[in-house]
């Protein structure tokens, strides 16, 4: 059996666990899946997740799980691995993840494979791809040791929207006791501040400029795509080099690299100093005059011509929602 | 500010071969003759040791023999030992072999070398003797109590790019010595300084130089054997240019390709990196390429005047060693030896001054009667002229060494050569105004043999904070006034690392962009800008290429 | 040095300003990683551990941690810190499943340390600009955010220093098994097909923005 540890906060389902109910589904071969929610009070959120195809969905409620601890997670989520006994346990690789599956894992004494971003075959011999020298290379690992195996998928390596759904999964409790004196970590709510400093590796839309902007005033109608594509704004070096906008806008080896699902990239030559921090986008869109420019060679879509021309044209389209 | 200072007996600065044969030999010397133990440092601005050496090369293995007579067993990386030596003519599409090796170019008993993996190799040896090896940085200044040297000064850390102090602001520490040895490599920041503040090159004709470029290739196996040594002549240079391709076969796959240029070529338009490009897509070369990859790539000057340039390498306080002197034999492009050499007699005589308590220039003068009594006069004495003699032109040039070689360097006068970048020419009155000006020797770059600097300077690993102020220090407003229409902003085609771009004004008017970030430390800049305005001075210590494997 | 780990150091010792104590720096490796506990001491730490075996170049978190905890056996530190991931493997577990091993709570992400007395508040970086304080007994562990702080430099000094610095040699645990396996490891390779939207400009944008919203599903 497959489980997913899916995750919530305050009530509201994070969308990266129907990511891991898509792995889950396309991996699991001959095995059933099933979902796990932990929290205080969780029903509408696990009549949510019954909607999919999957076999179970378990309920792990104790009002000591209103606001995330790891501790109070570990002790939670082993309750719902002893009382289930899965081969694979299956969790989104977000902060709150990595802020407790290793402890889990280390209880346990079972291996953990973390930021996976490819599974290969199904069941119980599946083969993890998960990233290391910060992308340079990619790693099939399997894990050793007994199940259950402990794996954390990367945020959007797997798509939400491909989960089978029509489902009529049923629901069922888990008791998790948890005693006060073991939850070690006194929280308080979380808050929201303005972050200080861009930070790019975070979005999930990126439109660059490079030189073919060809000067800071024609930046406004770049600024104008992104905010129209819900994306953040970046640029190649030359650019940030100019001031014409702050360095941590810069994407490249001298830069940030990212790996958004979507990277357009306006008047930007190539040099390869800035396609080693954009090249792992998912979907790559490249808008310049040349056509020799190196940008083509790892762009999806590519257009030959003036963008001042056709980034109007873009925003006229996107405004028909 | 507060500076701290750092006392010892010895500074080396300069983490190279000659300032790491000099910190070796203090130690053996140490133990040979036991006494007052000497404090010895060694500053060197690349962030791990060797990062930044560079060269093709060859090595003659006869200092090593002295300076470390059991360097097998301690495992000394001479990867491949020299077998067949070739030396060509090439024309555009042909490839002309010379019926003998000339004599300079045999390099039987000779090694192929990667010298950034020998200088790390040597740094270990010297961090087992417990010599304090300080990486990260840079001399930035001279220390000087009227004519004697008393030390050097590393450079500020933490300045931001408009010169404000950043939270980190650590000043540079003032590193005092009773002895400095100056090792800090071709055009030098702190040599140069010592020339200009000391008259060391009275009677000495102007120090000449070259620019090396270098990548290093992996190649299909079988191709080429391990062990082979090309030189080549002519094509793509014409007869005014001086220089010549390299091609050595390191290892099964792995190949070490480069050219070599004169700084003192005449034609403003020429451009180093595109001759390279040109040497690759000669059949030879390209034949050799195919199918490969490009591993690495980078650039370094090397000083090819020889004896006749090389200043008064001692005086009060401090000695000259290795290519900050010159010390380098261009007829047989070898002087890793030299600087080896140099280095371990400049310890000795250093040692003798520590010890006898007096480092004055007539007591460090022993370091010129060593060199005189050494192989290292032997070697250069005799072709003294040679590089001389081509600024005649190669057949001139090939000549002279000929006939040099028969009368051992033997010539009633000594030839005179000028500082290479006065020989720079303006350009005509016809091609002047043209806003974007193509190199001469333009060639179609298609990025897989042949690249432009921006791809190949991503192969050479050149990194710096960025946030700092540019090292490249422009003196003067040439570049949006006359440099244009006198030489075409020459300093656009002689950097092999596109740190110079020349942007325009909204009226047309020319202004210097610097990319400092991008620069490898070659000294061509500072070399062959025809106004002499431009300074490089050590960026914050740390910072730089990354040559491993070159 | 992993660049998280440098945090993690720099965050030791500006908390050693501030409350005094001693910063040991621990590492698992071969023995080259001694170079990497000079530059900690040169920085600025007291004394190391270095837990030295060639098996530990190429160990997962679990043993990783299991040989740092043993050696880190019976002093008794009041505060762990380390890096929340490593540049190679980027895994982010060694620091958790060492508090595990250490019998300490932990949190991770960390962005700001307050100690006061016997207890810690710390604030945790979560995602799309929320963060969290959380309070909690030592003796703690916590992984460090990069970037939290600025790196200070080391000084001739202190390189000079650290020459004399303890570093206390420890063997690793005989009966440590790895719980993964790397079954290969490849250049990500993707195989891309180009394709070039012709037509005008006007049609070349309404294409590509059909194309983004229905095809490559982005928008």
């Amino acid at each position: 059996m497959i489980l997913v540890i899916a995750e919530q906060r305050d009530g509201r389902l994070n969308r990266a666990s129907w990511e891991a109910v898509a792995a889950a589904q396309a991996m699991a071969g001959p095995l059933p899946v099933k979902v796990a929610v932990l929290g205080s009070a969780v029903a509408s959120i696990a009549s949510e997740i019954a909607g999919a195809q999957v076999a179970e969905v378990f309920a792990a409620e104790d009002p000591a799980l209103s606001l995330y601890t790891p501790d109070g997670y570990a002790i939670a989520v082993r309750a719902v691995v002893d009382a289930t006994t899965p081969t694979f346990v299956l969790m989104p690789h977000t902060y709150q993840t990595r802020d407790c599956a290793p402890s889990i894992a280390a209880r346990l004494r079972k291996a953990l494979i973390t930021d996976v971003t490819g599974i290969s075959g199904t069941g119980a011999d599946a083969t993890f791809t998960r990233p290391m020298f910060q992308g340079k290379l990619a790693a099939q690992v399997k894990p050793l040791g007994e199940p259950p195996f402990f794996v954390t998928l990367q945020i959007g390596a797997f798509r939400a929207d491909a989960v089978q759904k029509g489902g009529h999964a049923p629901i069922t409790p888990v008791p998790v006791h948890l005693d006060a004196a073991q939850v070690r970590q006194k929280p308080e709510p979380p808050f929201q501040e303005a972050k200080q400093a861009v930070d790019l590796s975070q979005a999930e839309r990126i439109v660059a400029v490079g030189r073919g902007i060809k000067s800071q005033e024609n930046i406004a109608i770049a600024e104008k795509l992104a905010k129209a594509m819900g994306a953040e704004l970046a640029a190649s070096r030359p650019i940030c080099d100019n001031g014409w906008l702050p360095m941590e806008r810069q994407i490249g080896s001298s830069g940030q690299t990212v790996a958004p699902k979507l990277y357009l990239a306006l008047g930007i030559s190539g040099a390869i100093q800035h396609l080693v921090g954009m090249k792992g986008a998912r979907t790559i869109v490249a808008i310049n005059k040349d056509a020799d420019a190196p940008i083509f060679e790892v762009a999806d879509y590519g257009l030959v011509g003036d963008l001042f021309e056709i980034v109007p044209a873009m925003l006229a389209e996107l405004e028909k929602a | 500010m507060t500076r701290e200072t750092l006392e010892v007996d010895v500074l080396i600065v300069g983490g190279g071969p000659a300032g790491m044969s000099a910190a070796l030999r203090l130690a053996q010397l140490q133990k040979q003759q036991p006494g007052e133990p000497l404090s010895i440092a060694v500053l060197e601005k690349s962030r791990e040791p060797a990062a930044h050496l560079l060269s093709g090369a060859v090595l003659d293995p006869s200092t090593l023999r002295d300076l470390i007579p059991d360097y097998e067993q301690k495992g000394a990386p001479l990867a491949v030992p020299v077998h067949t030596d070739h030396v060509y003519f090439l024309t555009s599409q042909r490839k002309i072999a010379f019926p003998i090796i000339p004599p300079p170019l045999q390099n039987h008993g000779n090694v192929i070398i990667s010298l950034n993996a020998f200088g790390q190799w040597l740094a270990q040896q010297v961090e087992a003797e417990g010599v304090d090896v300080f990486t990260g940085f840079a001399g930035q200044e001279v220390l000087m109590e009227g004519q004697r040297v008393v030390g050097v000064r590393t450079g500020d850390r933490g300045i931001g790019r408009h010169g404000e102090q950043k939270p980190t602001f650590e000043p540079g520490v003032d590193v005092l010595a009773k002895v400095t040895i100056f090792c800090d490599g071709v055009r030098g920041n702190l040599t140069k300084e010592l020339l200009r503040r000391l008259p060391l090159g009275t009677g000495r004709q102007p120090q000449q130089f070259a620019v090396g470029l270098k990548e290093l290739w992996e190649i299909p196996a079988g191709r080429i054997a391990p062990g082979t040594v090309m030189h080549t002549m002519g094509y793509p240079l014409r007869s005014e240019e001086f220089g010549g391709g390299f091609v050595y076969a390191m290892a099964e796959r792995q190949l070490s390709i480069g050219f070599v240029v004169g700084l003192d070529y005449q034609d403003p338009l020429f451009d180093p990196h595109m001759a390279f490009n040109r040497f690759k897509q000669h059949p030879l070369i390209a034949g050799l390429l195919d199918a490969g990859s490009l591993v690495r790539y980078g650039a370094k000057a090397l000083p090819e005047g020889g004896w006749n340039t090389i200043p008064q390498p001692y005086m009060d306080g401090a000695l000259i060693a290795g290519d900050a002197g010159g010390f380098l034999n261009s007829l047989r492009l070898k002087g890793i030896h030299l600087a080896m050499r140099t280095g371990m007699l400049a310890a000795e005589s250093a040692f003798e001054a520590v010890r006898a308590g007096d480092s004055s220039a007539s007591s460090l003068a022993s370091y010129q009667r060593r060199i005189d009594a050494s192989p290292v006069r032997a070697e250069l004495y005799p072709v003294r002229n040679v590089h001389q003699a081509f600024s005649h032109g190669l057949l001139a040039g090939l000549a002279f060494s000929g006939v040099s070689l028969l009368t051992r360097g033997w010539w009633p006068t000594d030839v005179h050569g000028d500082a290479g970048h006065e020989r720079m020419h303006r350009i005509n009155a016809s091609t002047s105004g043209a806003p974007d000006l193509r190199p001469s020797n333009d060639t179609a770059i298609d990025r897989r043999l042949t690249f432009d600097k921006v791809t190949n300077v991503h192969y050479s690993g050149a990194a710096h904070d960025e946030d700092q102020p540019p090292h490249l220090l422009v003196h003067t407003e040439v570049c949006s006034s006359i440099c244009g229409p006198e030489y075409g902003h020459p300093c656009t085609r002689f950097c092999p690392a596109n740190v110079y771009e020349i942007a325009r004004e909204s009226d047309g008017t020319p202004r210097l962009q610097i990319n400092a970030s991008n620069c490898v430390h070659c000294k061509t800049c500072d070399i062959m800008d025809p106004y002499q305005v431009i300074t490089w001075v050590p960026p914050e210590g740390g910072g730089g290429p990354q040559y491993n494997g070159m | 040095m992993n660049e998280p780990d440098a945090y993690a150091l720099e965050e030791a010792l500006r908390l050693r300003e501030r409350h005094g104590g001693e910063v040991v720096v621990c590492c698992a490796g071969p023995a080259r990683v001694q170079q990497v506990i000079r530059e900690a001491l040169a920085r600025g730490a007291d004394r190391a551990i270095h837990v030295q075996d060639d098996r530990l170049a190429a160990a997962d978190a679990f043993m990783t941690a299991d040989a740092l905890a043993a050696a880190m056996g019976d002093e008794k530190f009041d505060l762990v810190l380390t890096g929340l991931q490593s540049d190679d493997l980027g895994q982010a577990q060694t620091g958790v499943i060492l508090a595990e091993r250490l019998g300490s709570p932990h949190s991770t992400i960390i962005m700001e340390v307050q100690a006061e007395g016997d207890a810690l508040r710390v604030k945790r970086e979560l995602e799309g600009g929320w963060f969290q304080w959380i309070t909690m007994p030592l003796p703690a562990v916590l992984t460090i955010q990069s970037g939290i702080n600025q790196l200070r430099y080391a000084t001739l000094k202190g390189i000079m220093a650290a020459k004399k610095k303890e570093i206390r040699t420890a063997a690793m645990p005989p009966d440590l098994q790895p719980t993964q396996q790397i079954v290969s490891l490849a250049v990500p390779t993707r195989a891309k097909t180009t394709h070039m939207i012709e037509g005008s400009a006007g049609e070349a944008a309404k294409d590509l923005v059909r194309l983004l919203r229905e095809e490559a599903r982005v928008l």
